[in-house]
């Protein structure tokens, strides 16, 4: 593939050249001694990381909920948030016109909550193999290449970064970038996930990593692709109550308190089953550490894997749910 | 004589009013005789069942769940059937992960099968039952 070597401080020097225009906008990192975080640059780049070891959100959840149509902006995400943005453009959340995604490769995050300094250099190429260090989702990721997107920064063998377009809208940002294009090398510092066996859990297991929750409902608010506006657990109109609850409790004896909360999340698996992408943004948002991450990405692959399907791959497949073959699963029927 | 210590199975069925519901109507009027634990939801079309009332149901007490429509290609509204198998086999397919998938059925009853919609009643009825009292 064509692609453009990236100089020594060329990239900044693109960006900021981009941000010399009015009203255009950069999405990427900054970085501070300890953190680093989302931040958007309007008139230059200052402190900015093209790589964020430390997640804390997602940052397509941003695009969604705060900014309205108008403003130019690029984006320089994870190929996670990379993902999200795609999936949220196919729901039509986000209007994709003004918008250049690029993704850039990714060597995996720490989370937020750990203590102590971040991953760099040489820890943070092998931090995905640290299951001790990085997290959950990282460590079982899907897709840390930077391959999604109108274009991609990918890192070769020898750490030299590389721009690849796979839009035109991916050529327009690498235009931005001098030098010549020139054939990219075909092998990358990262390479494809590894496939993971299917999940499968014991209901037992399930209602005691749930039992700790509290139904905050941060894993839905923190959800890039969880997007309704009027979801069916705001108020408690879907959860069992009065005559319900006691017929619930009559039912089977007892029930949890929290009430409804296999309710919620299995109805929340089900629903974000096609567009979720695995970051572990709830897991993340979770105050009480349940392993959310497990089971969302657990059973998104599972139901993705049945239409041959992977979110946020391109923005030509359609969702599953929204499209059909005539001839198909013809053992669905009991 | 049926044994009246034997715990009855709660079933709720969505289905859909111009196909599956017509045919429990037409059982009934054929005097045909289906468990009284089945209690059937009238919905506009089976592709109008989100996966969240079967998951609600089950977790409400119901002991068994099955959505009946039209079989595909004659769906009421031309192709809502089609996006009921893929949602309710996506269903199934989350319920397997959690090992019970065997408390949700898809049926295509047409008008005309009261005695198909009966056969298949009875059938889950008396599977679900059995589960029950096994354990």
């Amino acid at each position: 593939m064509q692609g453009k070597k990236i100089k020594n401080g060329a990239l900044e020097s693109a960006l900021n050249t981009f941000l010399a225009e009015k009203e255009y906008l950069v999405m990427g990192f900054e970085k501070d001694a300890s953190n680093v975080y989302h931040r958007v640059f309007k008139d230059s780049l200052d402190n900015y990381a093209l790589m964020s070891p430390v997640f804390a959100t997602n940052g397509a959840l941003y695009l969604r909920r705060l900014f309205a149509k108008g403003a130019q902006i690029i984006l320089m995400l994870r190929p996670c948030e990379i993902r999200s943005y795609v999936e949220l453009v196919k729901l039509t959340q986000i209007e994709p016109e003004n918008i250049i995604a690029v993704s850039v490769d990714c060597f995996g995050t720490v989370s937020s909550k750990t203590e102590g300094d971040i991953p760099a250099g040489e820890a943070l190429k092998g931090l995905t193999k640290d299951a001790e260090k990085a997290r959950w989702a990282c460590a079982n990721c899907r897709e840390r290449r930077g391959v999604v997107g109108d274009a991609g920064i990918r890192i070769d063998a020898n750490g030299d970064y590389w721009a690849l377009p796979y839009t035109d809208k991916g050529q327009a940002f690498l235009s931005l970038l001098e030098g010549e294009t020139s054939e990219a090398p075909a092998q990358m510092a990262i390479g494809p996930a590894e496939p993971r066996p299917a999940f499968q859990i014991d209901m037992k297991e399930f209602t005691k990593d749930f039992s700790k929750c509290i139904m905050c409902m941060n894993c839905r608010d923190m959800c890039p692709v969880c997007y309704c506006v009027d979801c069916v657990f705001n108020g408690d109109e879907y959860l069992p109550k009065g005559d319900a609850l006691f017929n619930k409790v009559f039912r089977a004896g007892s029930t949890g308190m929290p009430r409804g909360k296999e309710l919620f999340h299995l109805i929340r698996m089900y629903h974000v089953s096609q567009t979720c992408v695995g970051c572990g943004a709830c897991e993340e948002a979770c105050p009480q550490g349940i392993p959310l991450t497990k089971y969302f990405k657990g059973v998104s692959e599972r139901l993705q894997g049945m239409f041959s399907y992977m979110s946020g791959r391109s923005k030509d497949e359609i969702i599953p749910y929204l499209t059909f073959i005539e001839e198909e699963l013809k053992d669905a029927e009991d | 004589m049926e044994d009246r210590t034997a715990k009855n199975p709660e079933i709720v069925g969505f289905a859909c009013t111009y196909c599956t519901f017509k045919a429990s109507e037409m059982a009934g009027s054929l005097r045909m005789k289906y468990p009284e634990g089945v209690k059937v939801i009238q919905v506009p079309c089976s592709s109008r069942v989100d996966p969240a009332f079967v998951i609600k149901a089950i977790f409400e007490g119901a002991d068994g769940v099955f959505v009946a429509g039209c079989h595909p290609g004659d769906c009421h509204f031309i192709k809502g059937n089609y996006y009921t198998r893929r949602k309710i086999a996506a269903l199934k397919e989350l319920f397997d992960a959690f090992g019970m998938k065997d408390r949700l059925r898809l049926f295509w009853v047409s008008a005309s099968e009261a005695r198909r919609f009966v056969e298949k009643v009875t059938e889950f009825y008396n599977d679900i039952k059995e589960k029950k009292n096994a354990g």
